[in-house]
């Protein structure tokens, strides 16, 4: 067996967790190699998020000023949805955008073109259009990969092919993926001049805004989300695959009457959807992560390993990718020549706060995965504001009682203390 | 040991380029470059010709000031070198602009037995710039070819033409364009994508070529480019009995001249 080409380490996948690395080991002058199954790194994926700079800032200080970015999030907003009505929270801070914290509504297909772009031009080598097939192992030890009848041999190798990860299945790391694990997630994105979408979410210039709903699933599940592009809007619904099984509902239908809502509608209205996509979302946090993330020669970042999640306020995952890509180069720099670079490896995502923070979230996912977080409190929520708003000429119910009557109407008292709980446990 | 030139147009990919209903005017803005379909039996051509026969493959292109992100591609394809013009004139260059430039490129930078083309762009598709190519540079054209073949100096060649088939024989060297046909396009593995990180790549400075004036001063000027939209009729025919329908449908069709 030869091993003329034997690389510092081998990357499989140029997302934002694979291209921090390359860069961050690339820069150190390491020799590594970046490969990619889409013809263009971006070219698979079709999210539309958000990223938080401070991840980028562990890369290379200033360098997500380059970066192809959609507009800067100033304003933060939670939608709670009723089938014909909305209570909207919108937080406005014009503080954010200038310095961390700071983050940006992102094109994926765009921003991650660029970055490995800036991964090679930092000497690492990216090879587009070639899938990884299998790992070469010897001795118990991971020490290449296999993609057609092509062998090549590293040190170490990152497994950063996303959610869905082959080569962590491979690897033993982690079982098919279990359907209550993921997500699945459907988004559209609707083209807007600029002018019309400052106008309709209060913006001015490259200021973006970024909103969760809740409700407004059809009883499924899940929530959606609302993100500003420079000139679209990423407009998607991420639902539980088993919660829509078992309710006979299809995911496409749930979106096309979510862009029909009323309170949505005016949103997106004269738009031309530009692009559809479905994507599995790992899910469930801190637990959907795999109990062993590497093996001797082998570590496993971003998607991949389980590194998303949703605090209810927010969805974070490419910051995460980002952050298990500059850690896993930092184990690898950090042991010269190594092989068996996880231990090293976990002790950067302790430093990086990337573990403690996913700890910290651990239990949101159970909360979320109540169906009363999802339909009966949003419709108790705007059912009370009915009540407030409604002025008929009839003498009202007393405000207290009236109160008292909706909340009785929608759930018992036990369920509020079962709820009220379970949120007190959760979150400390 | 024939030594081989490929040349290849480093075109918009048609399917990114997308036609706004309004005034069908095109929208290539989210376009991806691609090297042109054609091109790439041409450039599979060369390598099937030296990986039984030996020799070398060097590949040559014009084009815009994007075309740079063209060579890691076309390397991984397979030949050795690549020499490429970027230059803004590639805008307004018509076939006749851009066989001049590639017959200055191939006087100045080398002779070949062999000069490989695809028989049209996958975005103009004139299919003048092999034979022109060959007229500038003095040398045999062969147009149409679906197999080739080369024995010594001698390139045999089976040109496809309407119903029939030609062979043809003729001394190199000689400039031949391709149909789609003669093979199927390798995806390059991982180790050809390597390679081609390692393999040389020069440009070609326009100026440097010494052209004149009137030979980058293209013939045909483009004036508009429109999407085409084909407007249906849309004429049901409703009659209960099918025989009637069937009469009217002949009765349109030859009306249009069509029967």
């Amino acid at each position: 067996m030869s091993e003329e080409e034997k690389f510092d380490a081998i990357i499989i996948g140029a997302g934002p967790a694979g291209a921090a690395c390359a860069y961050v080991l690339a820069k150190e002058g390491k020799n590594v190699i970046l490969i990619e199954r889409g013809a263009t790194a971006g070219e698979k994926n079709v999210t539309g998020g958000r990223l938080y700079t401070y991840a980028m800032e562990l890369v290379e200080p200033g360098l997500y000023k380059q970066a192809p970015m959609q507009r800067k999030v100033v304003r933060e907003q939670i939608m709670m949805m009723s089938a014909n009505s909305a209570i909207t929270i919108d937080y406005g801070n014009y503080d954010f955008g200038t310095e961390i914290p700071q983050s940006f509504n992102v094109l994926r297909a765009p921003f991650d073109e660029w970055f490995a772009a800036q991964a090679e031009e930092q000497g690492a080598m990216l090879a587009c259009g070639i899938l990884v097939e299998d790992l070469i192992e010897r001795d118990g030890k991971i020490i290449g990969v296999r993609a057609g009848d092509d062998e090549i041999y590293a040190n170490v190798v990152i497994a950063a092919d996303g959610v869905n990860s082959l080569i962590a299945q491979k690897a033993g790391l982690r079982d098919d993926i279990s359907v209550h694990a993921v997500a699945v997630g459907a988004k559209e994105i609707i083209e807007l001049p600029r002018n019309v979408i400052e106008d309709r979410f209060n913006l001015t210039g490259d200021e973006g805004a970024a909103r969760m709903l809740v409700g407004g699933t059809d009883g499924v599940l899940g929530g959606g989300f609302m993100y500003t592009n420079s000139n679209s809007i990423s407009l998607g619904v991420v639902l539980s695959p088993e919660d829509l099984a078992r309710q006979g509902k299809k995911i496409h239908d749930i979106l096309q009457d979510l862009k029909m809502h009323p309170a949505i509608y005016s949103l997106i209205k004269d738009g031309t959807t530009v692009e559809y996509g479905a994507h599995l979302v790992p899910e469930i946090g801190f637990s959907g992560i795999p109990k062993k993330l590497y093996r001797d020669g082998l570590v496993v970042v971003g998607d991949a390993a389980g590194m998303c999640m949703n605090t209810g306020t927010i969805l974070r995952g490419i910051d995460l990718a980002i952050v298990s890509g500059v850690a896993a180069a930092r184990a690898i720099i950090a042991n010269e020549g190594a092989s068996d670079v996880g231990a090293a490896y976990m002790q950067q995502l302790e430093q990086l706060q990337l573990l403690p923070t996913m700890r910290l979230y651990g239990k949101y996912h159970e909360l979320l995965g109540n169906a009363r977080m999802i339909s009966t409190y949003p419709n108790m929520a705007n059912e009370i504001m009915k009540m407030m708003f409604s002025v008929d000429g009839t003498l009202p119910k007393r405000i207290d009682k009236a109160m008292l009557g909706i909340v009785k109407k929608h759930v018992t008292f036990g369920q509020i203390v079962a709820d009220g709980w379970k949120g007190f446990k959760a979150t400390t | 040991m024939p030594r081989i030139l490929v040349c290849y147009k480093w075109v918009l990919d048609e399917q990114d380029i997308k036609i706004n209903p309004g005034d069908l005017s095109l929208d290539s803005s989210k376009a991806k470059y691609k090297i042109s379909d054609y091109d790439k039996n041409a450039i599979e051509e060369a390598m099937l010709l030296v990986e039984s026969k030996e020799g070398s493959v060097d590949a040559l292109t014009f084009g815009s000031d994007k075309v740079k992100q063209s060579l890691k591609d076309v390397l991984s394809r397979g030949p050795g070198k690549v020499d490429w013009i970027g230059d803004t004139a590639f805008e307004q260059a018509d076939a006749f602009v851009t066989a001049n430039v590639l017959a200055a490129a191939i006087r100045k930078n080398g002779s070949y037995d062999l000069i490989l083309c695809g028989e049209g762009s996958s975005d103009s598709y004139s299919q003048q710039v092999a034979p022109r190519l060959a007229a500038i540079l003095s040398i045999p054209a062969i147009t149409f070819v679906q197999k080739i073949s080369i024995d010594g100096s001698r390139i045999i060649a089976t040109r496809k033409l309407g119903d029939c088939t030609e062979v043809v024989e003729v001394a190199g060297p000689a400039v031949l364009s391709v149909l789609p046909e003669i093979n199927k396009p390798r995806i390059p593995s991982l180790k050809q994508v390597m390679a081609a990180a390692k393999k040389p790549s020069q440009e070609v400075k326009l100026a440097d070529l010494q052209l004149g004036a009137e030979e980058l001063q293209p013939k045909t000027i483009t004036l508009s480019v429109k999407g085409y939209v084909m407007n249906r009729k849309n004429i049901l025919y409703k009659e209960a009995n099918q025989a009637d329908n069937v009469a009217k449908l002949v009765a349109s069709l030859a009306q249009e001249g069509m029967c």
